[in-house]
């Protein structure tokens, strides 16, 4: 395979790209439809990838690979599971405040322990030893084999978020996320629902962060930062949190637009890259979640049309 | 016995500012309603307003405590007019106002990252003497940060428990409408709350500045600390945010001590506190309305 | 009349047994009741003064608004006893027990199709792992489901909910659709146009004889005195009267209360 119109920037920024996608998808099913604002998507994202880079690179596990990337990403995968299991079990009853609380500690839970845990996870100083699950040929071929696959994890993701919309599922979610009470006098546990909605998105939120940590090969604490939190947010907010596309739309036009366009193609001096660009990317994801939820609450795709919807699926 | 007193003379004297801090943050929040992530920025810009003014004029640290939470003040006064005002005006959701607010804290952090970089910044003060109490050590500024807001502590409890201006807060909180109706002017009276509540973040910033150093990550290292005594605290008053902003305070510096590691102290907290939401949480759930 | 050859209806109908239970809000006294069993005739109605503790006395029921003390158990027709004031509001429904509510409720993304849908669908259903169950529970509920759509003659069932009116119908239809055996309905008819209230009123007979205990909250007094059975009076948040339709009717205390002299 010749892949020399690709070059590496290129690739780890498709690559981010479609990690935060698949983020900003499973966050839609949670703030979109559900109503409720996780504002610990790293946590979950963070402990499936710890939890897959501990087990890969410290277990001296007796086959290889594939089975041992497949067996440690599910292990990650049910990690993050029980995590939302867990949280969700915490905050399903609170309000809004209470969910603030209760997501944004559990992501700094998460931070701590991969800091504390320094014997295990590398703490500050990071933890290398990852490696692709198969060897294809050049670095460069493997990387975009790992791309396609997440891609297509994305893409499943994705499909699974268009068919909740089309599910007695999906449609118990919007009542959830409109009138709690209401709908608990429709004889809906509330409370369950939401427990399984925390639990699943929060398992394959892990999933994706173990895929991440097999892409990037060397755990950062850095990377369990909030800025993950805040990239899926405001993809999905500036696309539409309500819309199965808008987290689509909205991360191609800001992780998008930055990681790939403003990295790659704008000839900017080589030392904003370290320092400044990271910031601004930040700063400025910031004012466009600001600025979208002020004057376009609905993101550009504008809210869900359930009346549509109806009519294509049980319309006369 | 000595790992009592310790933990008191540290605790007190070292997150002094966390309770001026969760007055304030608890203030706007049950006043207003508003969760607001950005008073997180608040508490850093005060740090750096008092750095600036106590390293461009030269004033020494106790000089510059009232311009310094008059700008942080009127920065908090700012964001309301600038953004929370507007957006409640767009019918914005409770939901997104927490958003928002998150948001403002991201740009204004990354502003700040921005304009004055990474690296940690001092104020020019001479080196404090260390005063020994009960057996500790401690630095006359952390001591002067405690005394300042043990004392700003209770003026804002009496502010906004005895006085006329206290009690229109207190009313416009309740019922918006019905304090309209009693002649309060919500506009000029939810301005001072967001001043208030602006003034003891800054003062809690120059505090923690004073104590170390002065960062953009400042004000959000301690916001989740912030948050949970506000909310947990928050439900028996401002008492309640400033019993339990001493007792948290108190068993920080405590777990700390026994502790190799400082993290695993808020490892402990957040766990506690998610925990005390949860059970309390679970007892209001059916209350909702039908 | 039914109300005439009573001899044990409790055997047959579902009843709900309210004893000893208190609610205040910031120390007002709004409902105390007794001992107070509801469902002994087909439709009863409960009437009285605004404050007199209606709703709140069916919220309670409902367990959507919480005791300060005492129970609240229902008692199916040739059932266990269940006490409802210790189970969550969401499983009153899988006891039957389901009510209207008094101020409009709707969820403001969700068209009629899918409200109505909600309300019918089946937990096991409602699954994460089963999103491919629309056509099953479509297929399941749909006769029902356009049964009360083309009886009330909702216009167009894939938009939403607009009028208050229509919200109103929608709320009685989800209703419906959960297949009470013990319904309360709080003012049902208000808002709705006069050939509506006659539908509404229709069906709720139809459900009575069949077997669903209804208790109704009602200001329209016509609809409370040709509909029900039994009326009970409630003043000051407890049943202070009793009785037929006609004795409620003529009875002084109420009439002084409530109904003002040039009611009767």
């Amino acid at each position: 395979m010749d892949l020399k119109w690709l070059d590496a920037f290129l690739i780890s920024g498709l690559f981010d790209v479609a990690m935060v996608m698949g983020l900003a998808l499973l966050l839609h099913l949670q703030l979109g439809l559900g109503r409720i604002a996780n504002f610990g998507v790293v946590g979950f994202w963070g402990i499936g990838m710890y939890v897959y880079g501990v087990l890969y690179v410290q277990v001296d596990w007796p086959f290889g690979d594939p089975w041992q990337f497949l067996v440690c990403a599910a292990a990650a995968t049910l990690a993050a599971g029980v995590a939302g299991l867990l949280i969700g079990w915490l905050i399903s009853d609170l309000d809004t405040d209470g969910v603030l609380m209760g997501t944004l500690g559990f992501a700094a839970v998460v931070q701590i322990l991969a800091t504390t845990q320094d014997d295990l996870t590398g703490g500050a100083r990071g933890m290398g030893g990852l490696s692709f699950p198969y060897d294809i040929g050049t670095v460069k071929q493997n990387e975009f084999l790992w791309l396609a696959i997440t891609a297509a994890v994305v893409v499943v993701i994705l499909l699974y978020v268009w068919w909740v919309h089309r599910s007695p599922y999906g449609r118990l979610l919007i009542a959830i996320g409109g009138s709690e009470p209401l709908a608990r006098s429709l004889g809906k546990s509330t409370f369950l629902t939401k427990l399984g909605l925390f639990t699943v998105t929060s398992a394959a939120m892990g999933f994706l962060g173990a895929m991440n940590g097999v892409f990037v090969h060397f755990l950062d604490i850095g990377t369990i930062g909030v800025a993950v939190t805040l990239a899926a947010m405001v993809g999905l907010v500036l696309g539409g949190t309500a819309r199965v596309w808008g987290a689509v739309i909205g991360v191609i036009l800001t992780v998008g637009l930055f990681d790939i366009v403003v990295q790659s193609y704008l000839p900017l001096p080589r030392e904003w890259y370290t320092q400044a660009i990271p910031v601004l990317r930040e700063a400025l994801f910031g004012l466009a979640l600001i600025l979208v939820l002020v004057f376009r609450p609905l993101g550009i795709l504008g809210d869900m049309r359930r009346d549509r919807l109806m009519r294509k699926i049980h319309g006369r | 016995m000595e790992f009592v007193t310790q933990s008191l003379v540290i605790g007190l004297t070292e997150n002094a500012p966390l309770v001026l801090a969760a007055i304030g943050f608890a203030l706007l929040y049950r006043l207003t309603g508003l969760i607001n992530v950005a008073y997180s920025e608040t508490i850093t810009l005060g740090a750096y307003f008092g750095m600036w003014i106590n390293t461009t004029y030269g004033l020494d640290f106790y000089a510059i405590l009232i311009p310094t939470g008059i700008l942080a003040g009127a920065l908090s006064v700012a964001t309301y007019l600038a953004l929370f005002r507007p957006a409640r005006h767009h019918n914005v959701g409770a939901l997104e106002l927490i958003i928002i607010s998150f948001g403002l804290s991201i740009f204004l952090r990354h502003g700040l990252q921005f304009v004055f970089g990474y690296p940690e910044r001092f104020y020019d003060v001479p080196s404090p003497d260390t005063i020994m109490i009960l057996g500790v050590g401690v630095t006359s500024f952390r001591l002067i940060a405690l005394l300042s807001v043990a004392i700003l502590s209770g003026l804002l409890y009496l502010f906004i428990q005895r006085t006329t201006l206290g009690l229109q807060i207190r009313a416009l909180a309740s019922d918006e409408d019905l304090a309209r109706v009693s002649g309060i002017r919500p506009l000029a009276v939810t301005t001072l709350i967001w001043f208030i509540a602006g003034v003891a973040g800054g003062l809690a910033g120059a505090f923690y500045g004073v104590g170390a150093s002065v960062s953009p990550l400042l004000g959000w290292r301690q916001f989740l600390l912030i948050l949970m005594v506000a909310l947990v605290g928050g439900s028996w008053g401002l008492g309640g945010v400033i019993v339990v902003g001493v007792a948290t305070s108190v068993a920080l510096a405590g777990m700390a001590l026994q502790f190799d590691q400082v993290l695993y102290a808020q490892l402990v907290l957040i766990v506690a506190f998610v925990v005390i939401l949860k059970v309390r949480g679970s007892k209001l759930t059916e209350t909702a309305k039908v | 009349m039914v109300a005439d050859v009573v001899v044990a209806p409790a055997v047959t109908r579902p009843r709900i047994r309210i004893q000893g239970a208190v609610k205040s809000f910031s120390g007002r006294v709004v409902v105390d009741v007794d001992d107070l069993v509801l469902g002994d005739q087909p439709i009863e109605g409960l009437i009285g003064p605004n404050g007199a503790g209606k709703t709140t006395l069916m919220r309670m029921i409902m367990h959507s608004t919480p005791l300060d003390r005492g129970t609240i158990s229902l008692l199916p027709a040739g059932g266990r006893e269940t006490v409802l004031s210790s189970l969550p509001a969401h499983r009153m429904a899988h006891h039957g027990v389901v009510k209207s509510n008094q101020v409009i409720m709707d969820f403001d993304k969700l068209t009629i199709w899918d409200s109505l849908l909600l309300a019918a669908a089946e937990a096991r259903y409602e699954q994460p792992h089963r999103v491919f169950s629309e056509r099953t529970v479509f297929g399941r509920h749909e006769d029902e489901i356009r049964h009360y759509l083309d009886y009330f003659g909702f216009a167009d069932p894939t938009a939403f909910a607009l009028s208050a009116g229509e919200k109103k119908l929608l709320d009685i239809v989800r209703c419906l659709l959960l297949r009470p055996s013990f319904l309360l309905l709080d003012e049902p008819t208000a808002g709705l146009p006069d050939e509506l209230t006659d539908k509404v009123m229709t069906v709720v007979k139809d459900l009575a004889a069949a077997g669903t205990s209804v208790v109704i909250v009602e200001h329209d007094l016509n609809v409370i005195w040709s509909l029900c059975d039994e009326v009970l009076f409630m003043a000051e948040g407890s049943v202070i009267l009793r009785g037929a339709p006609h004795e409620i009717r003529a009875n002084r205390t109420v009439v002084e209360k409530y109904l003002g002299e040039g009611h009767v």
